[in-house]
């Protein structure tokens, strides 16, 4: 077990892998938070509003717990971290990019809930296998504690878009047609979420995480005891690979929106 | 956040003939400091004015939301995004108690929230007058947080007495939120105010593009001013206990020393505290302009409507889709 | 076709603060089934507080007391002290006269432990 950062920081080939996964972890959470905080205001009604807004929240907050294992590893302050970093210095998924639909939050929003719901669902039912399996079996204690809270939380996260997944695709034609058209998409872009990067056999043998090939077994496990219908080809990475610094123009507009008042004045505090 | 929009008179009588009775138990009630009920008997009056000040309220928390959700994605550090996230979450959340208030208002009208929605859309429901107040830089979004805020802070707890036992229940729920939004707000100026140049500089231009909508945010001292005021039925029927111009001087008393502390000044060279008189003494703010604010003419007026006229538009088919008839839970 | 108006359910949600307290209720929300709302119910009203519970209801479920029956079936004569301890007070100058304690509310409610034989 490594007990802190600076014993991580001893052996480079450890700390390389466990940087890797501590960007993939925080940007992944950043960046789907960034799009639920697009949502804001916008949902179907305005209980789901209020509820979804706490999702979003948790979720930016579990991003910050990892900037500040990364802050603590030496990669400069947490919210230089989180907002000053080029496109291919970021490890989201590419499909966590995703704009929400055409039309901006502040302009036009034309957004998906069909793509929100589908999106969501996807990811937190990945986030929790990887979570789970970080918590039993990763030798970075500090990061184990930070997952075992985490997943206090997230639980709420997943059974609250598995039941909008269910009930929707029970639903009428429309909505039915509406859901299983984003599972498609999803299942052309999702492949690299489930990707651990150039690292990925160091993190096994480093025993920070799981192999790729488990993670993408449990995840299946777990979506297809949920989704009544869901394309039998494998999950395409349409777009390259978020985890090798791979990114769509989506990305760039999420930084320049979520980075515009940090950039406006980086000297100053806020 | 707050708050209701003084507009057009409604020629509603206290009471129908014949009621002359239950009109006098209903006020021995109120004046004895009971609560009213959403069952129980009211004047028509008082009800289709709560349901007025009520709606109003919840679609002015739902309309708020969106000028300060502008600047929720842009926070420039994770603490300020999740803190404003919070706060804004919470204007959607106050919205939905005070919705749910006039729902059951409505109720014998046989009007859901989606004839407020429809209303909203089309004019009839209007929204405070702050909401359709462009917010340009971050400073705005602390600035809506401390001083919007407090001014409905003032209005909100000058109601909590209220009346009518569900609005104030709702009230009650809403002032103990407020306590964060407006240290929420106080945290986003005290760092403009005490930081670089440049801060301060959008902080006072923020601070100036407000003032007027800060003074309108009462409303008119007296009817005379605009043609209508709702604020003497209000106090009669104990829902609120001050006129608009004593909350008004509140909020001064309060906000005004604070807002000199920082450094900062008004657009307003008269701005003094009248000792003799013990009141603030301003300019009073252009009152044609909050007519035509309120009514949907304001400078972000059409576009904030937009954006909840796609977000209602744009989703109906989840809620037809999970309305009950066709889905087996 | 199903009404969109029809999404828009009443439910009254209840929730428990702790362990030692009881259901008490918070408010009430618009879903359109008893899942959505129980979902939804949490977030809405207890963001900031202990929760460990969480009841969802319809509001159409519930047998409410009308405006009257609350008028007239809440008041009552105030001559039932025979219901309540008030209407013993005495037994304590009693006790005292046979150099004995009253066994009043919080010398009963102390006796959650007796003495291990």
């Amino acid at each position: 077990m490594i007990e802190s950062a600076e014993q991580a920081k001893k052996n480079s080939v450890y700390l390389n892998a466990l940087k890797e996964l501590l960007y993939q972890l925080a940007d992944d959470d950043f960046i789907i938070s960034f799009r639920g905080s697009e949502w804001l205001g916008l949902a179907p009604h305005i209980e789901e509003d209020v509820a979804f807004s706490s999702i979003t929240q948790n979720t930016m907050g579990h991003a910050a717990m990892y900037y500040h294992l990364l802050e603590d590893l030496g990669e400069g302050e947490a919210d230089a971290i989180a907002h000053d970093r080029k496109p291919e210095d970021r490890r989201n998924g590419i499909y966590l990019e995703k704009r929400n639909g055409e039309g901006t939050y502040l302009e036009e929003p034309y957004y998906d809930w069909a793509l929100a719901v589908v999106r969501n669902y996807f990811y937190e039912s990945f986030k929790k296998v990887k979570l789970e399996a970080i918590a039993e079996s990763c030798s970075y204690k500090p990061l184990v504690q930070i997952v075992n809270k985490v997943l206090m939380e997230q639980t709420y996260h997943l059974a609250h878009w598995k039941l909008w997944v269910s009930q929707l695709q029970q639903a009428p034609k429309d909505a039915k047609e509406r859901i299983e058209n984003r599972v498609e998409e999803a299942w052309d872009e999702f492949g690299d979420v489930l990707q651990l990067g150039k690292y990925a056999n160091e993190m096994v043998e480093q025993q920070l995480m799981i192999s790729e090939d488990k993670l993408k077994e449990m995840w299946t496990k777990e979506i297809s005891s949920v989704l009544v219908s869901y394309p039998e080809k494998p999950l395409g990475n349409k777009y390259g690979s978020g985890r090798e610094g791979d990114h769509t123009a989506d990305l760039d507009q999420a930084i320049k929106t979520f980075s515009e008042v940090y950039f406006s004045d980086k000297e100053a505090v806020w | 956040m707050y708050n209701y929009v003084e507009d057009g008179d409604s020629k509603t009588t206290a009471y129908v003939e014949g009621d002359q009775d239950k009109y006098e138990q209903f006020m021995a009630r109120i004046e004895a400091g009971e609560k009213i009920e959403a069952d129980d008997w009211m004047p028509d009056e008082y009800r289709q004015s709560l349901i007025k000040l009520i709606s109003m309220h919840g679609i002015s928390e739902i309309m708020g939301a969106l000028p300060e959700k502008e600047w929720v994605p842009k926070a420039p550090t994770l603490k300020r995004k999740l803190g404003i996230m919070a706060k804004v979450q919470d204007e959607m959340g106050h919205g939905q108690l005070l919705l749910r208030v006039a729902e059951d208002l409505m109720k014998p009208y046989e009007r859901t929230r989606e004839d407020l929605m429809d209303d909203l859309l089309n004019g009839e429901l209007k929204f405070h007058n702050v909401f359709h107040m462009p917010t340009k830089t971050w400073a705005d979004a602390g600035l809506v947080g401390w001083l919007v805020d407090g001014a409905a802070i003032i209005s909100q707890t000058n109601m909590l007495d209220a009346s009518y036992g569900p609005y104030q229940r709702a009230l009650q729920r809403i002032c103990q939120e407020e306590v964060f939004h407006a240290q929420h707000g106080e945290a986003i100026i005290m760092a403009l105010a005490e930081g670089t140049e440049h801060q301060r500089e959008i902080l006072q231009e923020a601070l100036n593009r407000w003032w007027p909508a800060l003074l309108m945010f009462f409303g008119p001292a007296s009817k005379e001013t605009t043609g209508s005021s709702k604020q003497d039925v209000m106090i009669k029927y104990k829902i609120r206990k001050s006129t608009n111009e004593e909350l008004r001087q509140a909020f001064l008393d309060k906000y005004l020393p604070r807002v000199f502390s920082l450094g900062l000044t008004v657009p307003d060279k008269t701005v003094h505290y009248d000792k003799a008189e013990e009141k603030w003494i301003y300019q009073q703010p252009d009152w044609d302009e909050f007519k035509q604010i309120i009514r949907n003419k304001g400078p972000r007026s059409k576009e904030r409507l937009r954006l909840r006229e796609i977000a209602y538009e744009n989703n109906r088919w989840v809620r037809q889709a999970l309305a009950p008839e066709t889905v087996e839970v | 076709m199903a009404e969109e108006r029809d999404f828009y359910q009443v439910y009254e949600v209840f929730s428990r603060r702790g362990k030692k307290a009881p259901m008490q209720h918070q408010f009430s929300l618009l879903a359109p089934n008893q899942e959505m709302a129980l979902m939804m119910a949490q977030e809405n009203f207890m963001r900031r507080e202990d929760v460990i519970d969480v009841w969802v209801v319809k509001q159409s479920d519930m047998r409410k007391m009308t405006s009257e029956e609350r008028q007239r079936w809440t008041k009552r004569l105030d001559n039932k002290q025979y219901r309540t301890t008030k209407g013993y007070g005495y037994l304590r100058q009693k006790w005292k006269e046979k150099e004995q304690g009253m066994l009043d509310e919080k010398e009963i409610l102390s006796w959650k432990e007796v003495k291990k034989k």
